[in-house]
């Protein structure tokens, strides 16, 4: 029998992604989250609550670790009595280990409704996660649900590997710049032939929740939400980011633009009160191209947080290897939901390649010469499957027919150990 | 969740989305026992193309599956199935009901495409046994279901029960030692006074059952078991017992070894607990200085994420 | 983690008269002293071969975790389930007796905590076997 699909499950810290290697979609996007008896408080210090004293084992019914929810059922049912909800990851680090092996467990025969001994697997980790993590991971998946393969890829190379699909990219590398931002952290990752340079990595505190944040704070001071109940001010802010927001070349223009025709740039969104079946509206104007501006000014929104998205991605580059700077300022790849605002790839691209040319003629100054660079070529790469980029990187990557000679078998972990997941290769790029 | 649900979730998502708001679609997944499926548009984005290819496709067409689903689902059914598949249903999803129950249980039933197909050999034993049981004697023909690689599901009907024997086999030690202990159960589970009107249930290593002594070529090694369900006439008495009958059935060998694996992870939970407790016990033990020698070891903590860059 | 046992196996000089302390047959504890270290094994009880898994399991489980329990050895010595070493190293750096109380209580503790896992799985597997019968009530 040929092989089954392979399955790629990428687990973040806010949702999880998994479906079938091949697909260009997730089948299943859900928060990483899962509802268990027992509060959620005495969750993720106090052991387990499953092992059971000695005694009571008989008498009670013995399988009360199977009483759980995950992802939306498990956010649904949060208020149910006798319930609470835990994130078993934390900044993209598994850190509850009992829960995230019954998160899997229900991802795999509730919602895939695959045997897993039939299949293999393709998970995502973090940047820099430590070996022991991937031990365990191995450890849960060879030993638990037994199953044929096991490949780990680093998220950032899966975001390049995803860029591969615009028909920008001609040359399938594995170097590169990922921006990747979801709904808690943006971060931004170079990447050498597959490998993460982790000393030049840098975090922003800037992401989708915020963008929603000061979506909801600028309509409140317009007043614009007295007439929205309050329980759904985040959803219509969220609404309004998602669906009306762009990033502008130029605020100032732009300002001027709203203020000469308002009819024409402003917008109205519609909502309906879910309890009531109220109706209301909302006049969504200057929030349009203010939002996403948090990136690239930020002090409109934080005052603790300064440096303009371009300059991070610039120091980025600068702290990388020399000899691969060119590939990092060439090949700027996005990932992530708060990546997807119109033109921000654009905008990106104009703002890195005014630093990088400055830069250069400062440097023509200082030393004098006549000799002139050739100048740095910036690109910013935007492609359709940017939202779950990661995924299905790891979908294109699991459907190369080279991919099961680089997964780490059964027999293979049976014999060596989970130590064997320590290594992994990376494959597929053309470079 | 303990019981396994007998419907495809991702055929019955995708499709109640799709009624909601059609868009081009073209999707692969699979379902337990090696079964794929494909969800295309294939011409227009209200017209879905849902194939199956089942391993065991050769066998149910022998057992009367075209008219199981003919029955089922009707003019859908489409009368070439999509190249390198078995079966393929058309969904117009301009002809389907409004939103509502109606509708929903038509999703429902699309999504229960596997188990109906897998239902063939139980309703013709079914309908055997009846026609056997007004003669008074005599034996079925034993209809055999290799649905998986190395496993298969044998039924097989007389006058006055149905014998459905699984054959099952384990990959792994634990999972057979761990897989022994549940199948135990399940012989000795009956006598409680509630579970009086399940099936009987039987259970054998190495050896097959006589009903199957006479097949050649079955392997006699440890790692192989069987387990016999006899079904009498009142799991079967009327279309509704039957029809729940054949989908908790179908399920056994998944919900097996579902469990087998919840039970590991189980163990791995309690092992975690216990380590840890040890782990502090050591702790105990450690003075100052070995624990802050301990922490120069090879944990590379990750770098927290940091306010300001 | 270096083992000077097993580096000095043939030079007689430096180990010490080994000892054995054993309840029966499939319980025993060996203990293996040399000039700078102790070498203490031990055999676990299993029953059947549910036990036998499970002590595996948890064993390997354990071990695997190696690195952090600082004086537990990765693999076990032949015919043992499990093995810990402690070095003149160990002693010098950790409260002694303390090391003691851990050893103690991990023996106490392992064969409680087998027999309460195969109780455990006994009882899931009624469970599971009962509500799948069930469900053909209904």
């Amino acid at each position: 029998m040929s092989f089954l699909a392979p399955i790629i499950c990428d687990n973040g810290t806010g949702f999880s992604k998994v479906g079938y290697a091949g697909n260009s979609d997730p089948s299943f996007v859900f928060p990483t989250a899962i509802a268990t008896r027992g509060s959620a408080s005495q969750s993720a210090r106090s052991g387990p609550a499953v092992p059971n004293k000695p005694g009571n084992l008989a008498s009670k019914r013995g399988v009360e670790d199977l009483d759980f929810f995950i992802g939306d059922e498990a956010l649904a049912n949060a208020k149910t009595p006798g319930y609470g909800v835990n994130y078993p990851i934390r900044h993209g680090q598994i850190e509850n280990w009992d829960y995230m092996e019954r998160f899997w467990e229900q991802t795999i025969f509730k919602y895939l409704r695959a045997e897993p001994e039939d299949h293999h697997f393709l998970l995502t980790e973090p940047p820099l996660n430590p070996p022991e993590n991937r031990e365990q991971t191995a450890e849960i998946f060879f030993e638990s649900f037994n199953i044929k393969g096991l490949y780990i890829a680093v998220q950032a190379v899966l975001a390049l590997a995803a860029s591969w699909s615009s028909n920008k990219v001609t040359d399938r590398t594995l170097t590169g710049t990922v921006i990747d931002s979801g709904d808690g952290v943006t971060h931004v990752i170079p990447c050498a032939e597959g490998y993460v340079i982790g000393s030049a990595i840098k975090h922003i505190p800037i992401a989708g929740r915020d963008i929603t944040q000061f979506v909801l704070n600028l309509l409140r001071e317009r007043g614009e939400m007295v007439n929205v109940p309050p329980e759904e001010h985040l959803k219509v802010a969220g609404k309004v980011k998602e669906n009306y927001s762009y990033v502008c070349q130029d605020i100032v223009k732009e300002f001027r633009k709203y203020d000469v025709e308002p009819y024409k740039h402003f917008e109205r969104y519609e909502g309906e009160y879910s309890v009531t079946g109220r109706k209301y509206s909302v006049d969504v104007g200057y929030e349009r191209f203010l939002a996403p501006e948090i990136f690239f000014n930020p002090e409109i929104y934080s005052s603790d947080f300064l440096t303009p998205l371009p300059e991070v991605v610039d120091t980025v580059i600068q702290q990388s290897p020399i000899d691969v700077r060119r590939g990092l300022y060439k090949n700027i790849v996005l990932s992530g939901g708060s990546t997807m605002f119109q033109y921000f790839g654009q905008r990106l691209k104009r703002d890195l390649k005014q630093i990088v040319d400055r830069r250069l003629e400062n440097n023509a100054a200082i030393k004098g010469t006549q000799m002139k660079s050739s100048g740095v070529d910036v690109d910013v790469i935007s492609h359709k499957r940017q939202r779950y980029a990661v995924w299905f990187g790891g979908s294109l990557m699991a459907s190369l027919p080279e991919f099961y000679t680089f997964c780490h078998t059964k027999a293979q972990y049976d014999e060596v150990g989970p130590s064997i997941c320590r290594r992994y290769q990376i494959f597929g790029s053309a470079t | 969740m303990i019981l396994l649900e007998s419907n495809n979730y991702i055929i019955q998502t995708t499709l109640a989305e799709k009624c909601i708001k059609p868009s081009s679609l073209d999707v692969q997944f699979v379902d337990f026992d090696g079964v794929r499926f494909h969800l295309s548009t294939p011409e227009r984005k209200t017209s879905l193309l849902l194939s199956m290819s089942i391993r065991c496709w050769d066998e149910l067409v022998k057992y009367g599956v075209d008219q199981v689903l003919q029955r089922e689902y009707g003019h859908r059914v489409k009368a070439q199935p999509e190249s390198e598949y078995n079966v393929s249903l058309e969904l117009d999803l301009e002809q389907f009901p409004p939103e509502g129950e109606e509708r929903d249980s038509l999703i429902k039933s699309i999504s229960l495409l596997k188990r109906n197909a897998l239902a063939a050999p139980f309703e013709l034993a079914f309908s055997t046994q009846k026609q056997l049981s007004a003669s008074g004697t005599g034996q079925g023909e034993l209809l055999a279901l290799h649905y998986r690689d190395e496993e298969a599901i044998y039924v097989q009907a007389s006058s006055d029960r149905v014998t459905v024997i699984f054959s099952t086999i384990f990959r792994e030690e634990t999972d057979r030692i761990f897989g022994k202990v549940f199948l135990q159960e399940f012989v000795d589970a009956r006598r409680l006074p509630t579970i009086q009107s399940a099936p009987q249930v039987l259970y054998s290593t190495r050896d097959a059952p006589l009903e199957l002594s006479h097949l050649p070529g079955l392997k006699q090694t440890e790692d192989v078991g069987y387990v016999t369900f006899v079904l009498f006439p009142r799991h079967f008495a009327n279309p509704e017992v039957a029809g729940s009958t054949i989908s908790h059935i179908q399920n056994f060998r998944d919900y097996l070894h579902y469990h087998i694996k919840c039970s590991k992870a189980y163990m791995h939970s309690r092992m975690r607990h216990r380590v840890t407790e040890f782990q502090k016990v050591l702790n105990r033990a450690k003075t100052e200085v070995a624990v802050t020698d301990r922490k120069t070891a090879r944990y590379v903590p990750l770098p927290p994420i940091p306010q300001h860059v | 983690m270096t083992d000077p046992l097993a580096r000095s196996r043939n030079s007689r000089e430096v180990l010490l008269n080994p000892l054995t302390i054993s309840r029966n047959e499939n319980e025993r504890v060996l203990i293996e002293p040399s000039v700078n270290s102790i070498r203490l094994s031990i055999k676990i009880k299993q029953a059947d071969e549910i036990e036998r898994i499970l002590c595996h399991k948890f064993t390997r489980f354990m071990m695997q975790r190696a690195e952090s329990f600082i004086v537990l050895r990765r693999k076990p010595v032949k015919g043992y389930d499990i093995s810990f070493l402690i070095t003149n190293n160990h002693t010098d750096t950790m409260l002694k007796h303390k090391i003691v109380d851990f050893i103690i209580q991990f023996m106490e503790e392992v064969d409680k905590e087998i027999s309460e896992m195969k109780l455990s799985l006994n009882a899931r597997a009624r469970v599971v076997a009962e509500s799948y019968l069930l469900a053909f009530n209904s």
